[in-house]
């Protein structure tokens, strides 16, 4: 076994010694050992010849890396391409730091040294970075943004003002022949060794010599190497045409610089100066007569001989038919021999291949520091599922619960004979309000929505200007200047974005207030629901389709009739904050009737049973009204909508396919199935369940006209089945549609529950945030006095986020904005973090700049979460939405 | 010298001439196998392929190499399986090594509606041809012991559909062999030549402008990746596209260990290992239209660690070099291939995130075109007007990222 001590390294299963100051490399020469066999070594990072693995990291500069006590070196080129990792397990990820400045300078030699002196004394502040000190820049990004690696960290350098390019210039390589050999050194690198005490034996200097060093001067042109595995003498040629051996045991090569560009080419139309040794023009060696030009592919002066007689003659062409410079040095090598080669062949100069990141490499773990996964949004009930045992799934983009019971059929039968709890919080809710309210919707939705009326609701789609269906909801009518529309879970987020693009493209004078993290919603559906929410105190006639504000079970709620299970249902919606109990009183409440939660899964059944269709699921992006059987939810009477000039286009072409219901026997047949008629293929299934209660298998699906006629009986997957509406169950809705006579006196007690205060939101014991927000006329809200203890955030032109226990009415009353929203919305919460915790929060995950006076509002992504800041000079307030809450501890805290 | 150095294909430069029967604008995959297929199937060879930069520069080298087809409807199945099947025989057609190389393609989902569209994606590839099974996270792994089946903890893997012909192919090759077996044919191909404007008489397209003088055809071909629009406009043609850019990167080079392409379809990358012994990774477009071939941080990022969520062997993976290409998105993520209405001007664009896989087939069919003056019957649907004609071929969740 290799024993290890204070000062030793294992290089090859095998333990050597190193000095204080050694980096990998010196440490290497000194035992004799070459980390890849040969090659001119450079020292400066630009070359292939010293790369290893290093601590189970291959490619790693040993010439740039320090020596330190137990590391492990194994040598590459000996072995061939190293081996993929076989550790298969995740592991950690570099941590982030960012760093905003005005100035950053990169490199640290003297030209960097005085750009960076002459930076501070203008007054700017300045970060440095330099590979000397273990700072490896990686690339120069749109930002700008300067990525450097460290050992300790990535560091994303923000720089404001302006980047200093002071890189310096790399040596040439010799091309000659021989010069894969151990032994060679470029000039500087001999003087560092040496410095380093690296005994280089006898030193044959060709070109400049190096500085500190005594050598011999092997004057003329550069001609071969001669050595087996090592150097042994260089041949030179001198004026007269004679060629000298020099016998030796390094030979020092001085051929000139190449500036060390590939930053200053990247960085396109930045700020960006180069200083120093990097801005010097390129100076092109003579062109290469033979050798290998690029070691890192084997690629020798013959080689692009043959590739040019090939008919290969641009530079990036020759690059990829020989892949010269397409190695783990980039071309660092070869690109000013690549050149001159081509310029000789070609009698044009070409310049080199285009800079990519990144310039100094670091691992995929590395690179991924301060990244994050997009976070998956949780209910204000998460917690209750998860302790009821659901399986949890990710759909509409919001982790919801797929199943509770592992009783087959156990959630549907619930819904369908007695009663049951869904979550539905994850639906797009928003309110829309203003003069200009109803002409917005009117423009925008294909139903006339002058005819709902207040405390009514009707389904609707939404289509895009092609005709195709984008998404579908509910428009519920507060009052004619006032509108709360719903949308699909997965849909709400374009919705939104299209509401609000119209809206600002139309100049109509409307407020519009998001409300689908603010208000959960729960649906209470089955044959019972009625007799549930007369326990819980709800006992208003309200018909379906209707829609009223009523407290239930102690909640205040506005409480929509309608259904999409197709019995009987009440959805819910009400403070986030309240879900909770909510949830709960009515479980307890509901115990006597045998109430049970329900699952996507019972859900996406139930419906299909209904023939309600699912926008995503059922539909492609060219679904139109007519496509879907949906033509009698657009009105095309109407002067005009989005989309209305494409559908009465379209309806002209004759129809081709066709959302249809489709029946078979049991089992159900799978979703994706393919519909075929006379043997030919005639479409797909996209919904499909065996219906309990119907005992056979329901479908959707997309079946072909034939002759302008859908056909009646076709097969799916091969077995028989038969067209028919798509109203499965209770085509007539009488069932959804009942009138549910109030009952007087119903009203039970409501339940003790345990307090489960002091978890805080998805146990993080982060707690809710007390907050309204209000929606007005941006002067009138800027210009609204609120009371002194409120904090105040802005966080749009037309939208206040207030922190305080006031009442939203109180609140909106003092805005000069008769149309203005308000809601009383719970689902922030927040920390409340020193200055010293905040700053540390944010040099990890804050790529944008915080704003340095204080007090100060500031809003965007840490950690892909989206945050809001309230900075004072003793603390900052971290706001985020308590969807992500697990994230903000996870991530943040 | 080394073992994947071009050793075969000879390319022949002339001198251009004042008019061809067929003037194909853009010297990428597409341009190149169209008039790769005018000559070795219909003998038309008074053809020029005039090339703004050098032949392959644009995305037919940029892309990252995926040969699948493993598309969502029929339409699209059908042909890419006629590209699937061609790029298998067309290094025993064109005599030159494309290595190519069958690795099956996994896509793992890790959603229950992630689940039923591989379902489905297995239903459909198996009716039309190409062969894809729907695969339990027990035979992924066998698959790819690689995978965290686990997905980090935070997305574990429910199912996937696994495309056993999925291949890659050197993407240079492939266009220098399209190159060659047209220039030895009598094919011209003029690099460093930009089309600047379209010659018309009426409305009918005599010849192409370019920055060298004009040069007249029978038929103008446009198979320009990026500035497509800019070329319909010379027509008088909106076209329905969009350019984004789409990024990808490679490590340094490792021992052949990773058998497999592997790609989520939630955390969006996709993973496989070239020839050359490189981890190759790319993601989805970038969300903003551009036509810069600028590389951004956050990509690189974000990619890399969705990549190591599932893969987490990568993380000690050394990265060498990252880069971009632009991505013409048409709206409902298919190409558009055929005829537009304008006289002696055809098109193939909208090639998306799945250029490549189609260059034999694309360049075969759009011959089969102009020789014949008839749409075959293969890329009817693709044509241009079926935005018009509201027959579109949706088909988002094909697109995928490569």
């Amino acid at each position: 076994m290799p024993t290890q001590s204070q000062s030793s390294l294992i290089v090859d299963d095998e333990p050597i010694h190193f000095d204080p100051g050694d980096t990998l490399l010196t440490a290497l020469l000194k035992a004799d050992r070459h980390p890849t066999g040969g090659g001119c070594l450079c020292l400066g990072g630009d070359c292939p010849h010293c790369v290893a693995t290093v601590d189970g990291v291959a490619y790693v500069r040993t010439c740039q890396t320090p020596a330190r006590p137990g590391m492990t070196v194994e040598r590459e080129n000996i072995r061939g391409y190293p081996a993929l990792p076989a550790d298969r397990r995740p592991g950690p990820v570099a941590p982030a730091q960012n760093l905003h400045c005005d100035v950053v300078v990169i490199g640290q030699g003297q030209a960097g040294r005085t750009a960076a002196a002459d930076a501070r004394a203008d007054g700017k502040t300045v970060i440095t970075l330099d590979a000397q000190a273990g700072q490896e820049v990686i690339g120069i990004y749109p930002g700008p943004l300067v990525v450097a690696r460290t050992d300790a960290a990535t560091l994303h350098v923000h720089p404001r003002d302006e980047i200093v390019i002071a890189t310096g210039a790399a040596e040439t390589q010799p091309v000659a022949p021989g010069n894969q050999l151990a032994g060679i050194v470029t000039a500087r690198a001999a003087d560092e060794l040496a410095a380093a005490g690296v005994n280089l034996g006898k030193v044959v200097a060709v070109g400049a010599p190096p500085e500190t060093i005594d050598v011999e001067h092997a004057s003329g042109e550069l001609i071969r190497f001669e050595g087996d595995a090592r150097v042994t003498a260089v041949i030179v040629r001198d004026e007269a045409g004679v060629e000298r051996r020099h016998a030796c045991d390094t030979v020092a090569v001085g051929l000139g610089f190449y500036p060390r560009d590939m930053l200053a080419r990247m960085s396109g139309d930045f700020p960006v100066r180069v200083v120093g040794d990097a801005a010097t023009e390129a100076r092109i060696p003579p062109c290469p007569l033979a050798g290998t030009v690029c070691h890192c592919t084997g690629v020798a002066v013959e080689d692009l001989d043959f590739i040019w007689a090939q008919g290969f003659h641009e530079m990036e062409l020759v690059k990829r038919a020989t892949l010269a410079g397409t190695g783990t040095c980039q071309g660092g090598a070869c690109i000013p021999h690549l050149r001159s080669f081509l310029a000789d062949r070609g009698a044009e100069l070409q310049p080199a291949f285009t800079a990519r990141p990144v310039t100094r490499q670091l691992t995929i773990g590395e690179v991924s520091a301060g990244a994050f996964h997009r976070p998956t949004p949780r209910t204000p009930l998460d917690d209750i599922h998860r302790e009821l045992g659901a399986q949890m799934d990710r759909m509409g983009g919001w982790w919801r619960p797929w199943q509770y019971s592992q009783v087959p059929d156990e959630e549907y039968w619930a819904v369908r004979t007695g009663v049951s709890l869904g979550d539905v919080s994850t639906l797009g809710k928003m309110q829309v309000s203003g003069p200009d309210a109803q002409e917005l919707l009117e423009r925008l939705y294909p139903t006339k929505v002058s005819t709902i009326k207040p405390g009514r609701s009707r389904y609707v789609l939404l289509l895009n200007e092609a005709g195709y269906v984008l998404d579908d909801g509910l428009i519920c009518c507060d009052s004619a200047s006032r509108y709360t529309l719903t949308f699909t879970s997965g849909g709400s987020t374009t919705a939104e974005l299209w509401v609000r693009d119209w809206a600002d493209s139309w100049g109509l004078d409307v407020r519009i207030l998001n409300q689908t993290m603010a208000l959960a919603a729960i649906n209470v559906t089955g044959p019972r629901a009625g007799e549930l929410l007369a326990r819980a105190g709800f006992q208003a006639p309200l018909p379906y389709m209707g829609h009223t504000e009523a407290t239930v079970a102690g909640v205040t709620c506005r409480v929509f009739r309608l259904s999409f299970t197709g019995e009987l249902s009440y959805e819910l919606h009400h403070a986030a904050a309240e879900a909770d109990i909510l949830w709960r009183r009515l479980m307890a409440l509901g115990a006597e009737l045998g109430v049970k939660p329900h699952g996507l899964q019972a859900l996406t059944r139930l419906r299909l049973e209904k023939g309600h269709i699912l926008i995503g699921q059922d539909t492609d992006y060219d679904a139109t009204p007519r496509r879907i059987n949906h033509e009698w939810a657009v009105k095309l009477d109407k002067p005009d909508f989005v989309g209305r000039r494409a559908v009465i286009r379209t309806n002209k072409i004759p129809l081709d396919r066709q959302l249809v219901g489709l029946e078979t026997a049991l089992p159900a047949p799978q979703e994706g199935d393919l519909i075929y008629c006379d043997g030919q293929y005639a479409g797909y299934i996209t919904s499909s369940s065996p219906s309990p209660v119907l005992g056979k298998a329901v479908m959707l699906g997309w079946l072909e006209l034939f002759d302008g006629q859908l056909p009646d009986a076709v097969t799916v997957n091969g077995r028989p089945a038969r067209r028919v509406p798509p109203h499965f169950y209770d085509p007539d809705s009488r069932r959804a549609r009942i009138e549910v006579t109030p009952r007087a006196n119903a009203a039970q007690p409501l339940p003790e529950l345990t307090p489960r205060s002091g978890r805080g939101v998805h146990g993080t014991g982060l707690a809710r945030l007390a907050a309204t927000r209000i929606v007005a006329r941006p002067a009138a809200l800027s210009s609204a006095a609120w009371p002194d203890d409120l904090i105040v955030l802005p966080v749009a032109p037309d939208e206040a986020l207030l922190l305080g226990r006031n009442a939203p009415d109180e609140l909106v009353a003092r805005v000069g904005d008769p149309h203005a929203l308000a809601i009383g919305d719970t689902s922030f919460v927040a920390a409340e973090l020193t200055p010293e915790a905040a700053e540390a929060i944010f040099q990890r995950t804050c790529e944008w700049e915080i704003p340095p006076d204080r007090p100060a509002f500031a809003q965007g992504a840490l950690a892909d979460i989206p945050v809001k800041l309230w900075l004072e000079a003793e603390r900052v307030l971290l706001i985020a939405p308590a969807p992500f809450a697990t994230d903000v501890v996870e991530r943040l805290l | 010298m080394n073992e994947f150095m071009e050793r075969q294909v000879k390319l022949t430069w002339h001198e251009p001439k004042a008019s061809y029967d067929v003037v194909i604008v853009g010297g990428g995959g597409h341009g190149l196998s169209t008039a790769y297929h005018l000559a070795t199937r219909h003998g038309i060879t008074n053809v020029a392929v005039l090339e703004r930069k050098y032949i392959g520069g644009g995305n037919s080298g940029r892309n990252t190499t995926v040969i699948r087809a493993n598309y969502g409807i029929p339409e699209a199945v059908r042909f890419y399986q006629r590209s699937v099947e061609l790029y298998q025989r067309l290094e025993e057609e064109t005599g030159r090594w494309i290595m190519h190389e069958r690795k099956g393609l996994l896509w793992l989902a890790h959603t229950e509606a992630g689940v039923r569209a591989e379902r489905a994606r297995a239903r459909v590839n198996t009716a039309f041809g190409a062969e894809t099974l729907f695969v339990t996270p027990g035979e992924i792994k066998e698959i790819a012991p690689e995978v965290d089946l686990t997905g980090g903890g935070q997305w574990p893997v429910l199912g996937g559909s696994y495309h056993p012909q999925g291949a890659t192919a050197r993407h240079d090759r492939v266009n220098w062999a399209l190159a060659e077996g047209a220039m030895e044919r009598g094919v011209h191909i003029h690099q460093r030549t930009a089309v600047t404007d379209l010659l018309k008489e009426g409305d009918r397209v005599t010849g192409v402008m370019t920055d060298k003088g004009p040069i007249h055809a029978g038929a103008v071909v446009s198979a320009v990746g990026g500035h497509v629009t800019a070329l319909g406009r010379m027509a008088g043609l909106r076209l329905p596209i969009r350019t984004h850019p789409l990024q990808a990167f490679v490590t340094n080079h490792y021992a052949l260990d990773f058998h497999p392409i592997v790609a989520s379809m939630s955390l969006l990358f996709y993973a496989s290992q070239t020839a050359r012994g490189e981890m190759l990774i790319g993601a989805e477009i970038d969300p903003q239209p551009s036509y810069s071939y600028r590389s951004g941080h956050h990509f690189l990022q974000s990619c890399a660690f969705r990549a190591m969520t599932l893969l987490p062997f990568l993380r000690r993976l050394r990265i060498l070099r990252q880069w971009t290409g632009v991505c013409d998105m048409s709206p409902d993520y298919s190409p558009i291939m055929g005829k537009t209405g304008v006289e002696n001007f055809y098109i193939t664009t909208g090639w998306g995130t799945w250029g490549f896989k189609a260059i034999p087939a694309g360049g075969e069919q759009m011959a089969e075109l102009i020789a014949t003056g008839e749409t075959p019957e293969l890329i009817a649907p693709f044509a241009l007007d079926r935005f018009a004609r509201d027959r579109t071929l949706a088909d988002r969740g094909s697109a995928g990222t490569h």
